[in-house]
């Protein structure tokens, strides 16, 4: 009997594979199971890092300052500079980890798949494009926005825990956008900026660097422009008094107080959930008109 | 919806595509309808557009112009139905063959056949299983020979236990004992499904005898179309003096002095002085692939005529 | 250097026929399959170039006008530069700065993906070694012909960039010890870019996978950059002074550390004791005299140290460099031997594959 002939078919054999995730997505996760692994891990080392200098090392911190003396004033600082650091870098290294969800995307998600026509493979397997795009794109964002919305409760938690510990404010950078949904419409927008430049370009390298580029530029604007996203406090006559030690000044004099964190972190959240938007159904739009 | 759709796997009306604008078309106005149920031999020398066409056919491409039916409807509402095999075998390096099987199953939920597809993927490659080219499950897709590779695209594709099967070069990485035996398969997989079958290849001798249907590409078009054995019925290869042909469709001729050779479709009845044989398959595709003005011939249940065409779009 | 790799190599033809040295031919191929690359190189270097020679010139003349004319109008914004002119001047400098600082990452995942990575995973690597070019000299063509280009580069970003680095430092208020002005100033951009060439490659060769070789090749890059930032200062011997001299460090230094030594002699550091006592040289005996001190002392880098240090962690960033270069051509050779012994099949399928040869 050949190999390859296909005679009657046991019912039992037709069993489907059991499991909590299937279809699709289990195809997803499969296929792209290294990097599940690698993001989890370094997501749990930021959160864990956050958890074990609030929880532990801050004490112990305080005990260090304590015992550097009356003129220990650079004994402190760099006392400080440890612990403040280390949160600092845990909220910089998520924040900017959308530039590794573009590239992800733009790579190994969408642009290896088309380029080596694995993508078409799954096609011809009763997945039509869009589904297997909506797919390729559902199951990253919803690890996104649960990752991404345990660290920011995470990061919140541990920045407000040891205020006198730390040498930054709420103008920073990082600490801007990890205090809020920004940090998780970046990841979002990273990776539908990637997938789109994958559908475009159907090849890794080019994607991948591209969508990093674009994502530098989208990021790098909004960075700069954070000041305008909502309107200033003019400075008039209250700087004879002195302004609150926690408002970002503006080059011209005037400010935002604290109270305008919100309305410009939600600002930009809007604009790159926009960007993401569109980026999703251009990619959608592009697949579509290619395929039957 | 009439009989002639039901009982249609492949239908295309002025089917076209290119793939830049500046480049020239790969396929050009091309009509044909394959019945179902056949096993379909798809040949045509390299870049022909055998790939495009089965591209086209498992809608991974969207055509410039024209339309192509499958299984009686768009190849997007089709697409549960029918099984591909890309000419490169593609498939994820990172996955174990075990996994790959799975990915099938999970892609195909609603139709899958396990059995079919692990028969295929680690059945014994001869009788009684002494050959030790099954395949390991645990063995990565990336570790594979092209051979192997291929078994295991084939595997996900009899695993779809499609109504029609589009298969572009499946033989190119097969020795020839899994040819055979990749032949046996479909034909089985055929005769007692019912399953519509093309294959591509620009090596006929490989499908001569499997083969109940035969299109011929060239130049971006189908030139031929039908039953193998319709088509040679229809074309004489004479030798004899040289005379005018004129009432007969010369597909190729070769004047030596006074001797002519030719391959011919006789308009009438021809004269006695000429020795008269029935060509071979071959002979006959290399007289069309090297003529490529011959016209192009198809048979009655193959041509796509206006009729069909008004179906087609109702 | 824009000709080079254009008018004499764009006809390997005649080179076969001369066969003189199969290196051209080589050198071509390496060129001709990473040929988006080159141009990409070049647009950038002519980019940042152009970018740098705006920012020198009339960039500068241009915020440094807009700047004076503000701080005659109003003496805030004397203190706090800002309007568009110098809000373009500051964007050109940072990113310009950025590009030259942070070249080496672009070149080591550009070298862990597709020169190296890419081309195993898809065979083509194996293609060139059946082409009458040994695994080595393959390897070595794609080192070379990178490493070359990227000097010449180098070559003319970093004197681009200290050309307008020095030309503007009354608007740019950096110091000449930060980190990305510092990488970008010196020959330490070349040492990084070479070296990024080789961890790139080494990470191809040890994956054999275009992306896993980029990230790999990121996170070395990552780490040597930040183990090179960590020890910068310890990698030229420092300056230590005593006495008034400790409170009063040259401008421009890069102080490291201020301590104090007690009475008893021993050594204290990281401490401000008297610091504070800047009205003069008894004003600091009165202080050390009440804390039971002796002296107070600080180590720092006086300006003069930039280039030993630049020249320092050059040979050093070069030496990792070497090492890297020297394990992927240990690696290459190794594999390709043992490749050739077992012809690369597990011994079980073997027979298989001989069988489906016949």
């Amino acid at each position: 009997m050949s190999a390859f002939a296909v005679k009657g078919t046991a019912e039992e054999a037709r069993a489907l594979p059991r499991g909590p995730v299937r279809g699709l997505p289990w195809t997803v996760l499969r296929l792209h199971r290294a990097a599940l692994v690698v993001w989890v891990t370094f997501l749990l080392a930021a959160v864990g890092t956050l958890v074990w200098e609030v929880e532990v090392i801050a004490d112990s911190v305080r005990e260090r300052i304590a015992s550097c003396g009356e003129n220990g004033g650079l004994c402190r600082l760099t006392t400080l500079v440890d612990y403040s650091g280390t949160i600092s870098w845990a909220s910089t290294l998520v924040y900017y980890s959308f530039f590794a969800v573009a590239a992800f995307a733009g790579g190994a998600l969408i642009g290896r798949e088309l380029e080596n026509g694995t993508a078409q493979l799954a096609w011809t397997q009763s997945v039509s494009p869009t589904r297997w795009l909506a797919a390729k794109l559902a199951v990253p964002a919803v690890l996104l926005v649960l990752g991404g919305t345990v660290f920011v409760l995470v990061f919140r938690w541990a920045w407000a825990a040891n205020r006198d510990l730390m040498g930054d404010d709420w103008t920073f950078n990082d600490v801007f956008a990890a205090r809020g949904p920004a940090l998780v419409a970046y990841g979002l927008c990273g990776l539908a900026v990637g997938a789109l430049a994958g559908v475009v370009l159907r090849r890794s390298l080019p994607a991948l660097g591209i969508s990093c580029v674009v994502m530098y530029l989208l990021n790098h604007n909004l960075e700069k422009h954070r000041v305008d996203l909502w309107p200033t406090v003019a400075s008039g006559g209250s700087t004879v008094g002195g302004l609150p030690d926690d408002v970002w000044q503006v080059g011209d004099g005037s400010f935002h107080t604290q109270s305008h964190y919100w309305p410009m972190h939600l600002v930009e959240t809007g604009i790159v959930l926009g960007v993401a938007g569109l980026a999703t159904a251009a990619a959608f739009g592009l697949l579509r008109r290619r395929t039957a | 919806m009439s009989r002639d759709e039901e009982g249609i796997a492949l239908a295309a009306v002025g089917l076209g595509k290119r793939y830049r604008r500046r480049r020239g078309p790969v396929l050009r106005n091309c009509s044909f309808r394959l019945p179902a149920g056949r096993i379909c031999a798809l040949v045509g020398p390299n870049g022909a557009g055998k790939s495009t066409l089965l591209s086209l056919a498992a809608g991974l491409i969207r055509p410039t112009e024209g339309t192509l039916t499958v299984l009686g409807t768009t190849p997007a509402e089709a697409r549960t139905r029918f099984a591909y095999v890309a000419q490169s075998k593609p498939l994820p390096p990172q996955l174990t063959v075990a996994a790959t099987l799975r990915l099938g199953a999970e892609l195909n939920r609603a139709r899958w056949d396990r059995a079919a597809a692990e028969r295929i993927a680690y059945g014994p490659l001869a009788p009684g299983g002494d050959r030790d080219g099954a395949l390991d499950p645990t063995s990565k897709i990336r570790s594979l020979s092209g051979g192997q590779r291929t078994r295991v695209a084939l595997a996900l594709a009899f695993g779809k236990r499609p109504e029609l099967m589009l298969l572009d070069e499946p033989m190119a990485d097969l020795d020839p004992l899994a040819r055979r035996e990749l032949l046996g398969a479909l034909l089985g997989e055929a005769a007692e499904h019912g399953t519509t079958i093309v294959i591509s290849s620009h090596v006929i001798a490989e499908l001569e005898g499997a083969c109940d249907h035969l299109l011929l590409m060239g130049g971006g078009r189908i030139r031929l179309g039908g039953d193998p054995e319709q088509l040679l019925a229809a074309h004489t290869l004479l030798t004899g003096p040289a005379r005018d042909l004129t009432g007969h469709t010369v597909v190729e001729s070769r004047d030596a002095g006074r001797q002519l050779t030719a391959l011919i479709r006789p308009g009438g009845p021809l004269p006695d002085d000429w020795q008269t044989a029935a060509p071979s398959l071959e002979e006959l595709l290399l007289a069309h692939l090297r003529n490529p003005d011959a016209p192009d011939l198809f048979t009655e249940e193959t041509v796509e005529t206006d009729e069909n065409e008004e179906n087609a779009r109702a | 250097m824009t000709t080079l790799p254009t008018s004499p190599l764009t006809s390997p033809r005649e080179d076969h026929s001369l066969s003189l040295r199969g290196s051209r031919g080589l050198v071509w191929s390496v060129l001709r399959l990473h040929r988006a690359a080159l141009w990409i190189w070049l647009l950038l270097l002519a980019a940042v170039s152009a970018t740098m020679l705006w920012a020198y010139g009339p960039g500068f003349d241009a915020a440094a006008a807009d700047l004076r004319q503000q701080c005659r109008d109003s003496v805030v914004a004397c203190h706090f530069p800002s309007g568009p002119w110098y809000g373009k001047y500051d964007t050109a400098v940072a990113l310009s700065t950025l590009v030259v600082a942070y070249l080496p990452f672009l070149v080591a995942v550009w070298a862990g993906a597709a020169l190296i990575g890419r081309e195993l995973e898809t065979g083509t690597a194996h293609l060139a070694w059946t082409q009458s070019v040994s695994p080595a000299r393959w390897l070595a063509a794609k080192l070379a012909v990178p490493a070359l280009l990227i000097t010449a580069g180098t070559a003319v970003l970093i004197p681009l960039h200290r050309l307008m680095w020095n030309g503007g430092e009354e608007l740019l208020w950096a110091d000449w010890y930060d980190q990305d002005a510092f990488h970008a100033n010196g020959t330490v951009a070349l040492a990084y870019a070479l070296c990024g060439l080789a961890v790139g490659a080494l990470a191809g060769l040890l994956l054999g996978r275009a992306l896993p070789a980029l990230g790999v090749a990121f996170a070395a890059m990552l780490a040597i950059t930040y183990l090179g930032n960590d020890y910068r200062p310890s990698m030229w011997r420092t300056v230590t002074v005593t006495g008034a001299k400790a409170l009063n460090l040259p401008d421009d230094s890069l102080r490291l550390d201020q301590g104090v030594i007690t009475t008893e002699g021993t050594r204290i550091g990281n401490n401000l004791a008297c610091t504070d006592a800047l009205d003069g040289a008894a004003d600091l005996r009165r202080c050390m005299a009440r804390g039971g001190l002796s002296d107070i002392w600080a180590t720092y880098h006086p300006r003069s140290h930039f280039w030993p240090l630049q020249l320092a962690e050059t040979g050093i960033v070069l030496a990792v460099a070497a090492l890297a270069v020297i394990a992927a051509f240990v690696l290459l050779n190794r594999r390709v031997a043992t490749a050739s012994a077992a012809a690369s099949v597990p011994p079980d399928r073997r027979t298989a594959a001989v069988g489906a040869a016949v």
